[in-house]
């Protein structure tokens, strides 16, 4: 096919280069994961991508869309990172292929494909397994520093496959997130700096392993802001939220409200900064309503993390302000060239 | 101090782009931008070719934005170099000369550089390549005219036209008194990718620019003088600056970004300021002209030589030799092509202008015309398919206009063309930014054009059916008022039969008289609406003219037969009539002013076909201003 009008030339960008240095960005953060919560999470990619490729092979067939151009723009792989990073690395394996084929169905095919759907795919999946499986979607592997176990790729496998193992004991491995252990000992009456005492937390007072992957995601978010594969209002709008408010509450009230640096390191937050918050198409799209999504989900995790039912409050925050995109578009027009200021 | 702030600043900048390359659009001062490859330097390591004489010249009769010429000349006629051959006085349009001896041999359709791909009447010649010549064709004097009317006057005669893209013809672009023009820019920015005939202008001919800018200068009583030129064109800049010496022309080395050329982001660039939507930069004061006008506009004026041949590109991957050439117009683009050395035979489009906003061409044999700057051979590359919008933004970064790409994108692809149109499509200058960053490669551009043409068919479409409407509306309203009128003559005759028997009979005839003429009114006016269900707009008016008869009837009776009238009754009558003449007034005023519509007949719909009317004048000047708009940045 020829070109008939202009522009005749194009920077040779494509969302399949977009979406491969997303997944790049993430590799990091895998490592990193994987030294510290052991290989769970690399059979939970791999179950997720099996997933992926064969539920949206069906949907495409029963949406009579071509396979091969939309199987191969790999918009799916973010979904997958999404979700991955958020479930229980030894979650059964049921957990992420439902989770998976619900976020493609009904977070996209179900809205009309890529580009068409109103609220963020990983995380409607997220907020599916929550509600579905609460019990599961808790149990999180401990970091090796902390249970004194490494879970090899076996144990790993065997776990999330048949949900037991014999060689070690699994209630010394599985525990609560330390969001989780803060939360529930803040009910229980214990302060938020003796909570930071526990065996969770090393010598910074930040969470062994969560720490370290959050950190690998801020290294890899950092290279797709360069690489322009996002935007710079959702990490700088969100974090920047973030830091305000838990820094105003902790400065506040340091026994109730846990001081920055917990908030920041700990559960799925830089992952959300960089890698769901930043999916385009369920956000707003004018500058000045993407720093105010980001802001807005920045606000509202605070609030569910400190005062809400479940300790992590990110899909659930996504997903409301998924809501408000259409008003934050609305109102955050940007000024056009030659009219009035 | 500040300077070396911002000097730091921008070295800051440029460290900063070799890890994040858009960092650059900290640069400069509009919004968006891209920087695509340049290719420049295929066709700028080529020495510049001249005096190509081919065989045959086409010269269609519209090279311009206006309406087509007329031939001078009859097929056989031998026609000199610098000749007129064709011109209009119809209206807006540019003469057309001879680019150099020959003959006449067909005034007839011939295929033009144009969109719609249709053949148009042009004038072709057969060259004797004798290059005879007739010198000082347009009888100048030689010396720089003093006032803006003798500069358009021979701008004109020149068939002067801006060379960059639209060709709006030149003269026109001037105003007719000295002063208004506050600054002149210079456009020797050239940002589209490939064409070079700008640069080779300026390194070969610097002298004449700038002495055409002079000319400008004087005789429009401009006080200062800009040329912006891009960065990377270095050798252009330093032969500027030589023939800038001694002169108050200032250069501006500016940024190497895609669109630097537009006219909306080159006076951003240099002087800081926007020009207001619906609005043109004659309107704030500036006037912009492009190196190769400023050119054409010296030769007319100091040697009385007309446009008949310019530098042009012949570029392209798709050749082995690119060059520039100061072609003759008439010229055939293939030819051209075919001087480059073709890597592969030419049996693919070739495109009229740069990558970014140039033409392909639906047929290749197509001549040279004044607004050619560039033949481009780009052998077709495989497309990308598009794929779905997935809001990105990546358009809404590049857009030099801030506009909303991608909304703009969404509203038109479902056919909503009055959110498209709120969402302000016609300041979209078509420059391609947004489709040249898509990652999803839509051609977003092609969308804006299809809204754009759509919105102002259907302006035209409301308009004349609002004409249709008017019309019909007025008929009725005639036909109404006829009957009308009839009608109150009658009553009033019967009225006043009826007067007569009453007055014989009691004194208080003339307040019964009234009294009946009120009623006599209102029966019409009842009748008048039933009749023509629409009419009740008439009432006032009838009212008012049954009144005045009636008074001037009774009048008339009582100042003859009853001298002894109560006063009170009197009054009232005449009360009535005064207040009735004055609703007549009102009623009657609107159809003075051009509006049929009654104004009492609902002021709501009044109201919207106001609206209506001044929505579809603003469109039209919308449509008209990005017109203009486009051809300013083709003037790049
Ligand atoms: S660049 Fe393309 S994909 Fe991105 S928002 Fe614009 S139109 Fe959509
Ligand atoms: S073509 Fe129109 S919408 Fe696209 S970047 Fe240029 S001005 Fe903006």
């Amino acid at each position: 096919m020829i070109q008939v009008s202009s522009p005749f030339t194009h920077n040779n960008n494509s969302v399949r280069k977009v979406m491969l240095n997303v997944q790049l960005a993430a590799l990091p953060a895998l490592f990193t994961h994987i030294y510290f919560f052991g290989f769970g999470i690399t059979i939970q990619w791999t179950l997720a991508l099996i997933t992926l490729l064969v539920v949206e092979t069906i949907m495409l067939k029963l949406r009579n869309r071509p396979i091969w151009p939309y199987l191969t723009d790999f918009s799916g792989l973010i979904t997958v990172t999404g979700l991955v990073f958020c479930i229980p690395p030894e979650a059964p394996w049921w957990v992420i292929v439902s989770g998976i084929t619900f976020a493609i169905i009904f977070g996209k095919h179900l809205y009309g494909g890529l580009g068409y759907n109103p609220f963020n795919p990983a995380m409607l999946g997220f907020a599916f397994l929550l509600i579905s499986f609460p019990y599961e979607m808790t149990q999180w592997t401990l970091p090796t520093q902390v249970s004194g176990y490494y879970l090899s790729f076996i144990d790993s496998f065997y776990l999330i496959f048949s949900g037991q193992i014999h060689s070690v004991p699994l209630d010394q491995i599985t525990g609560a997130t330390p969001l989780d252990e803060v939360k529930t000992a803040l009910s229980t009456g214990v302060t938020v700096p003796t909570s930071l005492m526990s065996d969770s937390f090393n010598a910074f007072r930040i969470p062994y392993g969560w720490a370290a992957v959050n950190i690998a995601f801020f290294i890899g978010g950092t290279w797709m802001l360069i690489s322009r594969s996002i935007r710079w209002q959702y990490p700088v709008g969100f974090l920047l939220t973030m830091i305000i408010l838990s820094a105003a509450f902790n400065w506040f009230d340091p026994e109730t409200y846990a001081p920055v640096r917990f908030h920041l390191l700990t559960g799925g937050l830089m992952l959300a900064a960089f890698f769901i918050i930043t999916d385009p198409v369920s956000s707003s799209t004018t500058p000045m309503g993407r720093f105010i999504y980001a802001s807005g989900i920045a606000v509202l995790v605070y609030i569910i993390r400190n005062w809400g039912a479940f300790p992590e409050g990110i899909a659930f925050a996504v997903l409301i302000m998924n809501m408000f995109v259409p008003i934050i578009d609305q109102y955050t027009q940007p000024r056009v060239v030659g009219y009035r200021k | 101090m500040i300077q070396t702030l911002s000097a730091l600043k921008v070295s800051l900048i440029k460290w900063f782009a070799r890890f994040y390359p858009m960092a650059k659009r900290n640069l400069y001062h509009f919004h968006g931008g891209i920087f695509p490859q340049y290719h420049k330097e295929l066709s700028l390591s080529h020495p510049l070719k001249r005096g190509i004489i081919p065989k045959i010249l086409v010269l269609p009769l519209r090279q311009h934005l206006g309406i087509r010429t007329e031939a001078k000349v009859k097929v056989g006629d031998r026609v000199l170099k610098n000749q007129c051959i064709a011109d209009t006085k119809k209206g807006l349009s540019a003469p057309i000369h001879a680019p150099t001896s020959g003959k006449v041999i067909a005034i007839e359709p011939r295929y033009k550089p144009h969109p719609s791909g249709l053949k148009k009447l042009s004038i072709v010649i057969e060259t004797d390549g004798l290059d005879e010549c007739i010198d000082n064709v347009l009888d100048v004097k030689g010396n720089i005219p003093n006032d803006p009317l003798a500069l358009k006057e021979i701008v004109h005669r020149a068939g002067i036209v801006g060379m960059g893209g639209a060709g709006f013809p030149t003269f026109a672009k001037l105003p007719e008194k000295p002063g208004i023009v506050k600054n002149l820019l210079i456009n020797g920015a050239e940002c589209e990718p490939f064409i070079t005939c700008d640069d080779m202008l300026m390194q070969t001919h610097a002298d004449e620019i700038i002495k055409g800018a002079q000319i400008v200068g004087q005789a429009l009583g401009i006080e200062r003088i800009l040329f912006g030129i891009e960065d990377n064109k270095q050798k252009a800049i330093q032969a500027v600056t030589k023939a800038c010496e001694n002169t108050h022309i200032e250069i501006r080395p500016v940024m190497t970004v895609y669109p630097m050329g537009g006219q909306t982001q080159l006076i951003q660039e240099l002087l800081g300021m926007e020009v207001p939507s619906e609005h043109h930069a004659i309107d704030v004061g500036v006037l912009m002209m492009n190196v190769a006008t400023l050119r054409a506009i010296y030769h007319a004026v100091i040697h009385g030589s007309p446009l008949i041949s310019r530098f042009v590109t012949i570029s392209g991957l798709g050749l082995e030799e690119p060059f520039n050439a100061e072609a003759l117009l008439g010229t055939s683009f293939l030819e051209l092509a075919e001087m480059a050395a073709p890597k592969q035979p030419i049996n693919y489009p070739l495109i009229q202008g740069g990558p970014m906003m140039g033409m392909a061409l639906h047929e290749n044999n197509v001549p040279i015309i004044k607004t050619t700057n560039c033949v481009l051979a780009n052998p077709p590359e495989p497309v990308e398919p598009v794929m779905p919008c997935i809001r990105c933004g990546e358009c809404m970064d590049a857009c030099p206009i801030n506009l909303l790409p991608q909304q703009l994108y969404w509203h038109s692809r479902n056919h909503e063309f009055d959110r498209v149109e709120k969402l302000k499509v016609f300041d979209c200058i078509e420059c391609g930014c947004c489709s040249f960053v898509c990652p999803s490669h839509i051609p977003l551009v092609q969308y804006y054009r299809h809204a754009k043409s759509a919105i102002k068919e259907i302006k035209h479409k409301e308009a004349i059916a609002k004409l249709a409407q008017k019309r019909h509306e007025f008929k009725l309203e005639r036909l109404a008022r006829e009957k009308a009128e009839r009608d109150a003559k009658i009553k009033a005759k019967k009225a006043a039969v009826k007067q007569k028997t009453a007055q014989s009979a009691s004194t208080k005839g003339s307040a019964s008289a009234a009294a009946a003429a009120k009623a006599a009114a209102m029966k019409q006016k009842k009748q008048a609406a039933s009749e023509s269900g629409t009419e009740t707009v008439l009432s006032a008016r009838d009212n008012a003219i049954a009144l005045a008869k009636k008074r001037a009837q009774a009048a008339k009776d009582s100042s003859k037969k009853t001298p002894q009238i109560p006063h009170k009754p009197t009054q009232v009558t005449r009360q009535k009539t005064i207040e009735a003449d004055r609703q007549m007034d009102k009623n009657t005023k609107p159809s003075e002013a051009g509006t049929e519509v009654p104004k009492d007949k609902s002021s709501t719909t009044d109201d919207a076909s106001k609206r209506r009317a001044a929505a579809i004048a603003a469109a039209r000047q919308k449509a008209k201003k990005s017109a203009q708009k486009q051809e300013d940045l083709h003037e790049a």
